[in-house]
């Protein structure tokens, strides 16, 4: 196997390039977003494109280890907000593979009847994607695909009470020494004097009060306009 | 003594933390079977494994989430909760079709896009005939100019329909049929446009049967859509629903501390946009109170108001009217 291409490694399915981020293309020749494909041997990488997706870009950014933002392949994963797809598929890459013989699966929220027909179609050649059409503020709507708690949530709703909302959610799913990301946009939060960050040093101090530990806050800014990634852990 | 469930077993755990009983689902194992149970465990329902072991033991408390050590997703699980999940998925996306907001904003906006294309293209036929028609009365008879040029032949028989003399220039055959063409789209489209509105008239009488009565159904439409559903016009204080529709001139109050807007789609209700200026921001306010009142009654299923409702709701207008014969003078302020 050449070392090289390896070198940029993020876990199973994922590497870094230079700029470039890539996932292991789970279902070959097939693009999603027409993005770029690249074959290596027997692998087929697919381009990951940081500016439209959070997740990308938060791996792109962090300054600690990238791979603590990924879940191991095999994981039951939580997606709240699940929007086109987009990330979905890449998350999909590394945690189920072709086929879903990692035996993974990702239950992905989403309250837009749109997003989840594009989620279903999605699905049907992804298998370990599970559409769940349903409002986020109900989790009972979900649970129902989640008997365990699950070690990797990701939040990306822009409504009001995001943080609230993913506390809430981490209570109720998130494994002992699991990981959540939050994905926070400034802009869907109450309107107050102090412009963005007044709204994300809120939004910090109310994780400081919660029984999570804030371990990293990622800017997003210049991929995702008003964005900031929170990593969370359970204190 | 605590009871946990999920769709393929239920448990009953004590203190201690081990198993005191347990039931496992004996049915067959189908997508469809599995979609069913979720379905029943979304509602807040217990699956029978449940039921039984509550039954066998009715002094245990129900948890909803698992607890350690619960047993894993085996691959044929996950398996199966995917295709259940698929089958919830396809039969949400389908109750979309019979959701009332999501039928409402299509029609709505169509009507919208439909009228902005319409005014274009509708000027554009009056403009165009009007260059080489120039005895041509482009206001009093604009209405029937479009018509006109789509119901004639050739620009001949246009001239003489419209009994008008011979103009100096006429148009080219291919410019004709350019201008003719305009002109049957827009006609076409006015209609298109009548075609939308009576589907709306229907459709909001009967899911907003009382809003209609006292705003008219287009104007019930429009602040149902503008406001993102049923629900959450019922759920709006009516403050909000007063100024639906004047969020710039709002925001901008907010802002720079101009004069809060008086109105804003409601102003299209003959009862304000007919009134005295003086008297439009009360009576708007009244009728936004109203407005919240009749959607309530149609979101939560009361019986929907009647016309002597609406007469009594007018006598009051006319209150305010009387109360008001003459603008407020200046130096109260």
């Amino acid at each position: 196997m050449a070392k090289t291409v390896n070198s940029g490694s993020i876990g199973w399915g994922v590497m870094r390039q230079g700029r470039g981020l890539w996932s292991r293309n789970a279902v070959k020749g097939e693009q999603v977003r027409d993005e770029r494909l690249r074959r290596d041997g027997k692998i087929e990488w697919r381009s990951w494109n940081p500016r439209s997706s959070k997740l990308g870009a938060a791996i792109i950014r962090t300054s600690g280890d990238a791979q603590i933002l990924l879940p191991e392949p095999g994981s039951n994963v939580l997606y709240i907000g699940a929007g086109h797809g987009t990330t979905i598929s890449h998350l999909h890459d590394h945690v189920c593979g072709s086929g879903n013989h990692h035996a993974g699966s990702i239950v992905s929220v989403d309250l837009s009847a749109r997003c989840i027909r594009d989620l279903i179609s999605l699905a049907e050649k992804r298998p370990g994607i599970l559409p769940v059409l349903a409002d986020a503020r109900q989790l009972h709507a979900y649970s129902i695909f989640l008997p365990n708690r699950v070690p990797w949530i990701l939040q990306d709703v822009s409504q009001a009470g995001q943080v609230e909302l993913m506390l809430k959610v981490c209570n109720r799913f998130l494994s002992q020494n699991g990981i959540a990301l939050l994905s926070l946009k400034a802009a869907s939060e109450r309107w107050t004097d102090g412009g963005d960050e007044a709204r994300f040093s809120d939004a910090e101090s109310k994780i400081a009060e919660s029984k999570m530990k804030l371990v990293e806050r990622i800017d997003l800014r210049g991929l995702e306009d008003q964005h900031v990634m929170y990593v969370l852990r359970p204190q | 003594m605590e009871l946990y469930w999920d769709w393929r077993m239920a448990r009953l755990i004590d203190e201690s933390g081990s198993v005191v009983d347990e039931a496992i689902w004996d049915g067959i194992r189908s997508p469809g079977a599995v979609a069913d149970r979720l379905e029943k465990m979304r509602e807040n329902r217990m699956t029978t494994e449940a039921r039984e072991l509550a039954d066998r033991f009715p002094e245990s408390v129900a948890i909803p989430s698992a607890p350690e050590g619960w047993p894993d997703l085996q691959k044929e699980d996950i398996v199966l909760m995917e295709q259940a999940a698929l089958i919830l998925a396809r039969r949400g996306i389908a109750q979309a079709a019979g959701d009332g907001d999501r039928r409402l904003e299509h029609l709505v906006h169509s009507v919208d896009e439909l009228r902005s294309a319409w005014t274009t293209m509708e000027s554009r036929v009056v403009e165009w005939a009007g260059l080489f028609l120039i005895d041509l009365d482009l206001d009093s008879e604009r209405k029937s100019i479009p018509k006109a040029i789509a119901s004639a032949e050739n620009f001949s028989t246009l001239v003489s329909n419209l009994e008008l003399e011979n103009p100096l220039f006429s148009p080219s055959n291919e410019e004709w049929s350019a201008i003719h063409g305009s002109a049957v789209t827009a006609v076409e489209m006015s209609a298109r446009i009548n075609e939308t509105e009576t589907a709306i008239r229907n459709q909001v009488e009967d899911y907003l049967p009382s809003l209609s009565l006292l705003l008219g159904p287009l104007l019930a439409a429009r602040l149902c859509v503008a406001s993102h559903g049923r629900s959450r016009l019922a759920r709006l204080p009516s403050s909000t629903v007063q100024v639906l529709g004047a969020e710039k001139a709002f925001f901008a109050h907010l802002r720079t501390g101009s004069p809060p807007p008086k109105h804003g789609m409601i102003f299209q209700h003959p009862w304000i946009s007919r009134s005295p200026r003086w008297v439009r921001g009360k009576i708007s306010r009244m009728l936004a109170g109203k407005a919240s009142i009749a959607v309530r009654i149609d979101e939560h299923g009361g019986t929907p108001w009647t016309q002597e409702n609406i007469s009594e709701i007018e006598k009051s207008v006319n209150s305010i009217r009387t109360r008001h014969p003459k603008p407020p003078s200046k130096k109260g302020r």
